[in-house]
């Protein structure tokens, strides 16, 4: 649709378009605020909207006790994940590949996730961070890489147990999960397994591969066959011909995918919690918070930990925005 | 592609589905069969098809059943309608200012579901916004009860879902050939006219996805009503998922949990069957 030109209408719109920003954020902004009050001024009789803002909730959530050298600590992690974005940014100029210099930086900030709780005595909150970070790193990889080949293959094949492959994605995608938390429970149980990363990371591949199958294959459906055919021409088997042709080519698919998953992954919260006492995620952890909600000096802290829970998600998110979005639409617009 | 190689690239997913999805999901079934408690959580008794009986006699069931379709009737117009305004005036805007306005948008959508309710949930607990706004305007403390609760809750939950209605049609937007507007602008339409008789008929199948997902999603709703609420039932709030919840934990009887949602399973693919039938011709069209 052509743009309005009339300049009143346009003052319009983005007014509009203000009070939806006003309507999706307000929430957040206000526990924002909260988090940075003291209990006092979180609990005053009147809102206040200008305080002393502290960042002693934000310790409390973080820290089991606050070392000596605080300030020297918490600089040296400035300055070390400073230097790792300067050197990002940079990539490209570097005389290294591009590609080692972001694995370097991949191995980097893990060595510092890693290394952390050493130097510092790090809150439960830590624990449930990490956790999240290996649950939804492994959940992420193995959803996309083994729901990649089965999407190729639908999206190329004509036969009829591909559609019915695709009708009980649909079906499964649908049902609730509460009629698996007794079986797997039991399963789990009885096979080890239940409390251990395995169990988790398996599931929840599991009960999102209908989601990933679909969304794939609607990616691989927008390459042309004459690219693979081409190639398989040459001599290639199919899946060389997948791996070295097909899959350069639906990247930008591959990632909104990861995207979505990652997203399902950090949402979950039933599951999770039945699955694993002491593996908990950031979500499951956040659910003891609950109950507690009018415990009057509870809001500050709530609130940090509400917001140090969701940020990692909405950082990845909002970087790859672009991606999000164009992903919503080729999974919609196929579909 | 042979039929052999479609097997082999779709091994590992199909594995990983039957394994965990349609094993589990009968060995659900089963489970429903029985009287289980936490305590007796290993030694299962068989009781046949009791608990399917006690379950459909349940007024709470179809309390909950009724509440969940009211849910849906007024959710999920309002997001769609909501939604598709949103995406039109972002449509309107470019560049920057356009990612900016999509980003914070996108917000209710990217916040998990369970955090987002508790924050949500701040502005009406005592020092909260809204329940200051409340005493100051009515001299009453702000509590909640059946009605308010029932009230917040239909809120947040469109708050939640048009993030994704509002994407749907802003990416459907994106294809709209140009040339058939200005076609149409050409015959005299105006702005109204061109959404109405050119926009919404491009957009038909979105707007039928999106109706589709959104109506299979509130029958799964969970997370806010379970913060929302915290399972009191003097909200008498319950859905379909609460309700299910409840009857496994809060009640104790495992065996009968299983057997509301292997009724809801049923209920659900049923009523998913017009679905599958036209994804099914589609589908043997395209080939």
């Amino acid at each position: 649709m052509r743009p309005i030109t009339n300049p009143l209408a346009r003052i319009g719109v983005h007014v509009f378009l203000w009070a939806v920003v006003l309507y999706s954020t307000a929430p957040f902004i206000w526990t924002i605020l909260n988090s940075f009050k003291t209990k006092r001024d979180a609990n005053a009789a009147t809102p206040k909207l200008i305080f002393d803002p502290t960042l002693r909730s934000y310790a409390d959530v973080l820290l089991k006790s606050a070392p000596d050298n605080g300030v020297l600590i918490g600089f040296g992690i400035f300055a070390i994940v400073l230097m790792l974005v300067v050197v990002g940014f940079l990539a490209k100029r570097l005389p290294l590949p591009t590609k080692y210099v972001y694995w370097g930086i991949a191995g980097a900030l893990a060595l510092l996730v890693w290394g952390l709780p050493r130097v510092v005595k790090t809150g439960e909150i830590y624990d449930n961070f990490t956790n999240t970070v290996i649950i939804a790193t492994g959940a992420v990889l193995i959803s996309v890489a083994i729901g990649s080949v089965a999407g190729y293959a639908l999206a190329r094949y004509t036969g009829i147990s591909g559609i019915v492959i695709l009708l009980a994605a649909i079906v499964f995608r649908s049902l609730p999960r509460l009629g698996y938390i007794l079986p797997f429970y039991q399963v789990g149980q009885d096979t080890g397994l239940w409390d251990t990363y395995w169990l988790v990371i398996i599931v929840l591949v599991a009960i999102n591969q209908p989601f990933t199958i679909w969304m794939m294959r609607a990616f691989f459906m927008t390459v042309p066959r004459e690219i693979e055919n081409a190639a398989m021409v040459d001599g290639a088997t199919r899946f060389g011909a997948f791996w070295r042709v097909v899959i350069p080519v639906v990247w930008p698919g591959i990632i909104a995918t990861s995207l979505f998953m990652l997203l399902l992954v950090y949402h979950e919260f039933i599951l999770i919690s039945i699955l694993t006492q002491s593996k908990q995620t950031l979500t499951v952890a956040m659910a003891q918070f609950i109950g507690g909600v009018s415990v009057p000096g509870s809001v500050p802290r709530q609130s940090a930990a509400a917001v140090i829970s969701v940020i990692p998600l909405v950082i990845v998110v909002l970087i790859f925005q672009k991606q999000f979005v164009r992903g919503i639409g080729a999974g919609a617009v196929k579909g | 592609m042979k039929r052999t190689t479609f097997f082999q690239f779709t091994a590992p997913s199909n594995i990983v589905m039957i394994v965990l999805l349609i094993f589990p999901l009968m060995y659900a079934v089963w489970l429903g069969m029985n009287f289980i408690t936490f305590r007796t959580i290993n030694e299962p008794v068989f009781v046949g098809l009791e608990n399917f009986r006690t379950v459909l006699a349940d007024p709470a069931f179809w309390a909950s059943l009724r509440w969940t379709l009211i849910i849906v009737v007024v959710t999920v117009p309002i997001h769609m309608i909501l939604g598709f305004v949103i995406a039109l005036f972002l449509d309107q805007v470019a560049g920057k200012m356009r990612a900016f306005y999509l980003a914070a948008a996108l917000i209710p959508m990217i916040v998990v579901p369970l955090i987002g309710t508790i924050i949500f949930k701040q502005l009406f607990d005592p020092p909260g916004l809204v329940a200051w706004a409340y005493k100051t305007i009515t001299g009453n403390l702000f509590i909640f009860n059946a009605t308010s609760m029932k009230a917040l809750i239909l809120v947040h939950t469109i708050w939640i879902i048009t993030p994704w209605a509002i994407v749907l049609f802003f990416a459907g937007m994106q294809t709209l050939p140009e040339e058939q507007v200005d076609a149409s602008s050409i015959d005299g339409a105006n702005r109204l006219q061109q959404i109405w008789h050119v926009m919404i008929p491009h957009l038909r199948p979105l707007i039928l996805l999106t109706l589709l997902i959104a109506v299979m999603d509130m029958f799964r709703l969970f997370d806010n009503v379970f913060v929302l609420t915290r399972l009191n039932p003097v909200f008498g709030a319950d859905t379909v998922m609460t309700y299910n919840y409840r009857t496994a934990t809060v009640v104790n009887r495992l065996g009968l949990g299983n057997a509301v949602a292997v009724i809801l399973v049923i209920a659900i693919v049923v009523a998913l069957i017009p679905l599958l039938y036209v994804s099914y011709r589609d589908q043997i069209k395209a080939r």
